[in-house]
């Protein structure tokens, strides 16, 4: 007995099972190895603050469904907005007119895949609707004023969506979700001795509406107000080679970035990473785990199905230093001869799937944070960081370090602020000396990784690590010449 | 309305929708309508990779009333969706807070946009076959692989072009329209190093009219010349050096000073720039102009997302900052004139001496080629990024770098730019040359 499709999209849209089979003939109707239908329907709603007034709101809904025939490595893709059969069967005859072979029968019937729960998928819970957004905005402005007489600008901006999504393949897959994501963001300008500083913290992920309570609101302005004090005393560090103490959380984005992006399965493929070669070898020492979670409880990057409608899973990539798996959309595990790992994501249905992170994180050591600091002597350390980038092929990494501290004799010492960290992935790895016992994830849910043109949302963690060397972009040259 | 499915378009709709803002009882209202084609084909191994086709479409709106204003948008254009989204045209403005700020500019500000031929929109575009975009894609690819050899890892070569339009009507009487069409073509190529390194290049070359378009023999040849130039590449010691920053990549470093030059980084504090109208901000050699009259210019346009009519205007001139970037809004609140919220086309204009002279000029100093990640902070103007280049001594790159960083202070760096040189980056919104600065904080070992 084919499944029926029992939601949303049947039920608003009304795209059942026959319809869903006569889009994927189509598709596979020149040949091809298989195709596979993309319906979503995302409603994202955001409201701000600015001196003192919750006066801006935004609201955007897109609508529209991606049609991928697929042959080996090959992608024909069509997509459309308007959700009329005829316009539907037009946008499959363009993702068919890739091939030109005898047709490829569908399926019998869709077998829906089941789900578990990490994240909420019931909208009365993890929506949060403008009304109950504007309060909570409001309240914002007060405690950062009352925190401290130096700030004297605060905005805020609290955004949230709810993408609905429903993937159907020819070879009979299934799959529904309402994937909720939200982000509370605050940030303040704070002066002391025509000194000028900016900060902020964010707070968000797949989280239910009832995860920005009062209390919550009142840390999130706390974080924000202490993050901007601690600036106004702070200095770009000088520049060269030093020893790195990464700080528990948001320095995650360097695995991101360092090891991530190169284990991608497409970038494997074709050659164009620099672990393309390296599957099976050692390439950090024992104390070095590293996974690509889909299951985190509530946390941005958390899929109960990919955009394929892979279930969601967690993913071992480095076990122990050796390197054991790549992520893997349908295609670049066809091409390994793996299975899907639940990594092929798009933006949104204009965009076809491709291998992508989810949340990424170093699983914990033994050591005890304060003792990688003496460990390391002199150096730095990093507390927040705003951005990174990564070059495929070489594998240098870049970082962006918006807050952190000197290192000095093993103790934490002035703070430092806007500096780039440079490195290499490869080298990194090699060079991480000992990982502490404090994992932590990003709290936010405002983190986007962007990737051939597509931004999905993404989430870090890290216990606190220390790194034998980094090159730090400060301003003042040690050891250099003019 | 009529039985058919989607009996509105373009300014059909745009004019419904403000229509029904104003029964509704809204008191400004304007509305974007949109449409867009896109077309790519990428190939790799000799076969297409990824052929994508679609049009997608869209209605955006604003509407004010008391001082109340929201913004929503829409791709459903089914009238049946769109008789919801109209009947709910206040709900969402009026739980905001009221702000006396908002508002339309209103018509005497409109003026009439020029009646310019900015030559956006090529009438080739219609005629261009799949096979034709197969062709260009496939030349590439095949062109790439013979220039490369056999230390080839891995090259994939795109062509993919858009033919998209607006109409933009508000309540006050602006009324805009504008059509466009993109070509772009391009790809990454990486090849083999020593120490498993696969330094990579990217190209990617865009125009409005297709004949603008670089012959792809040219295309390849400068992916195959970027890959190579990052052979071997590795750390220098940590110094202060002239430094100078291609064109192509000038759009990061620049992009920490117009942050800065934005109405609302300068209404809420978060700005280095702010209270230095008519001051020196840069060297003699620093002048930005905002040219929105470019013909056939990737950001060349009429008028500007408030409707105010194009106008060319010099920000920086001689190192003397001239102008700020505030929109109507921004422009309300901090009680100036208002310039324009977004720069069209970007133009530091060159030199006039080639790269190369300048290059001879310097001595030892660093060629950036690529800028990796890094950031600015608006509010103070520090930053510091990730680059790639190469060392040059005499005009000439002697050593291929990586792994690097340059920092320093905005405010201190523009003071520092001795000229630009060579021909500016011909493909895109910032027409920029290579930025020659005499001493900048480069990091490496």
């Amino acid at each position: 007995m084919p499944a029926e499709i029992e939601g949303y999209f049947k039920k608003e849209f009304g795209i059942d099972a026959g319809l869903c089979r006569r889009l994927l003939e189509r598709a596979l109707s020149r040949g091809g190895d298989f195709a596979d239908l993309f319906f979503e329907h995302t409603v994202k709603d955001w409201a701000g603050l600015e001196d003192g007034k919750v006066d801006r709101s935004r609201g955007e809904v897109i609508l529209g469904v991606g049609i991928r025939t697929v042959k080996g490595a090959q992608v024909g893709y069509g997509f459309t907005q308007d959700l009329r059969e005829e316009a539907m069967l037009a946008a499959a005859a363009t993702a068919a007119s890739l091939v030109n072979q005898a047709a490829r029968p569908v399926a019998a019937g869709f077998t829906a895949r089941r789900h578990s729960g990490f994240y909420s998928t019931d909208p009365a819970r993890a929506g949060i609707a403008l009304e109950a957004k504007i309060p909570a905005l409001k309240s914002v402005h007060g405690l950062c004023l009352g925190a401290s007489p130096l700030v004297s600008k605060v905005t805020a901006g609290f955004a949230s969506s709810l993408r609905r999504i429903l993937v159907a393949t020819s070879d009979g897959v299934l799959a529904e979700d309402c994937a909720p994501l939200s982000n509370f963001s605050v940030q303040v300008v704070v002066e002391k001795g025509g000194r000028r500083e900016r900060a902020g913290w964010d707070l968000g992920g797949r989280r239910e509406a009832s995860t920005y309570a009062p209390a919550a609101v009142e840390g999130l302005a706390r974080r924000a107000v202490d993050r901007a004090l601690v600036l106004l005393e702070a200095v770009q560090p000088p520049s060269g080679t030093f020893a790195v103490v990464l700080g528990p959380g948001l320095s995650g984005v360097l695995l991101h970035e360092a090891i991530g992006h190169g284990l991608e399965g497409d970038l494997n493929r074709t050659g164009a990473s620099t672990y393309a070669s390296s599957m099976g070898a050692r390439v950090a020492g024992e104390g070095v785990t590293i996974v690509d979670d889909a299951t985190l409880e509530g946390a941005p990057g958390s899929l109960h199905c990919d955009d394929e409608g892979t279930p969601g899973q967690r993913t071992v990539v480095v076990e122990k230093g050796m390197l054991t798996g790549y992520l893997h959309d349908r295609i670049s595990a066809g091409h390994y001869g793996a299975a899907p790992t639940g990594n092929g994501r798009r933006q949104d249905f204009t965009h076809e799937p491709i291998p992508r992170m989810r949340n990424t994180y170093l699983l914990p050591g033994e050591a005890a944070p304060e003792d990688l600091v003496r460990e390391a002597g002199q150096g730095i350390y990093v507390e927040d960081v705003a951005n990174g980038q990564v070059r495929i092929g070489e594998g240098d990494f870049s970082f962006y370090v918006s807050q952190g501290r000197l290192i000095e004799n093993g103790r934490l010492g002035a703070p430092i602020k806007d500096v780039n960290i440079m490195g290499n992935g490869p080298r990194l790895l090699a060079d991480i000396v000992r990982v502490g016992n404090d994992l932590a994830h990003y709290h936010g849910g405002g983190g986007l990784c962007g990737k051939n043109g597509q931004l999905v949302p993404v989430g870090f963690g890290m216990p606190t690590c220390l790194v034998r060397s980094l090159t730090v972009g400060g301003v003042q040259a040690q050891g250099g010449r003019p | 309305m009529n039985s058919r499915t989607h009996p509105l378009e373009g300014r059909e709709l745009a004019a419904w929708m403000l229509a029904r803002a104003k029964d509704a009882g809204a008191e400004a209202c304007r509305v974007r309508v949109h449409r867009r084609r896109f077309v790519s084909v990428r190939y790799r191994d000799r076969r297409p990779d990824l052929v994508s086709e679609a049009s997608t479409r869209g209605l955006a709106r604003e509407v004010f009333k008391a001082g109340h204003y929201a913004s929503e948008s829409t791709p459903d254009l089914r009238p049946a969706s769109l008789e919801g989204f109209a009947a709910q045209v206040l709900s969402r403005a009026l739980l905001t807070e009221a702000d006396p700020f908002r508002g339309l500019p209103g018509r005497e500000r409109y003026g009439v946009p020029p009646a310019l031929d900015l030559e956006l929109a090529d009438p080739a575009h219609a005629s261009l076959s799949l096979g034709e975009r197969h062709g260009v894609a496939r030349e590439l690819e095949a062109a790439c692989m013979d220039l490369a050899g056999p230390g080839l890892l891995s090259v994939e070569a795109t062509a993919n072009d858009q033919d998209s339009e607006e109409w933009v009507l508000s309540s006050d009487g602006f009324e805009g329209r504008e059509r466009g069409t993109e070509f772009w073509t391009g790809g990454l190529l990486s090849l083999r190093d020593e120490g498993g390194r696969r330094p990579e290049s990217w190209v990617y070359a865009g125009v409005r009219r297709r004949r603008d378009l670089p012959a792809v023999q040219a295309v390849a040849e400068e992916l195959v010349r970027r890959a190579r130039a990052g052979l071997g590449a590795g750390k220098i010691a940590s110094a202060t050096l002239p430094v100078v920053v291609e064109g192509r990549c000038a759009g990061t470093l620049l992009g920490g000073f117009l942050a800065a030059l934005g109405g609302r980084s300068l209404q809420q504090g978060q700005s280095f720039l702010a209270g230095r109208l008519g001051e020196r901000v840069g060297s003699p050699a620093f002048t930005l102009v905002d040219d929105p009259f470019i013909p056939a210019g990737l950001g060349s346009r009429r008028y500007d997302g408030d409707g105010l009519p194009a106008r060319r205007r010099g920000l920086v001139d001689g190192g003397v900052l001239r102008a700020h970037l505030v929109d109507w809004y921004y422009s309300r609140k901090l009680g100036v004139e208002p310039t324009t919220g977004s720069p069209s086309n970007l133009v530091l204009p060159a030199g006039g001496r080639g790269l190369e002279a300048a290059l001879k000029d310097l001595g030892r100093c660093v060629l950036v080629t690529e800028i990796i990640g890094g950031n600015a902070n608006p509010t103070t103007g520090d930053f510091s990024a990730g680059i790639a280049g190469s060392l040059c001594e005499g005009g000439r790159p002697v050593r291929a770098l990586a792994e690097m960083n340059i920092a320093g202070n905005h405010l201190q760096l523009w003071q520092r730019l001795i000229e630009a040189a060579g021909e500016p980056y011909p493909w895109g919104t910032l027409r920029v040359p290579a930025l020659v600065f005499d001493a900048v904080a480069v990091s490496g070992t």
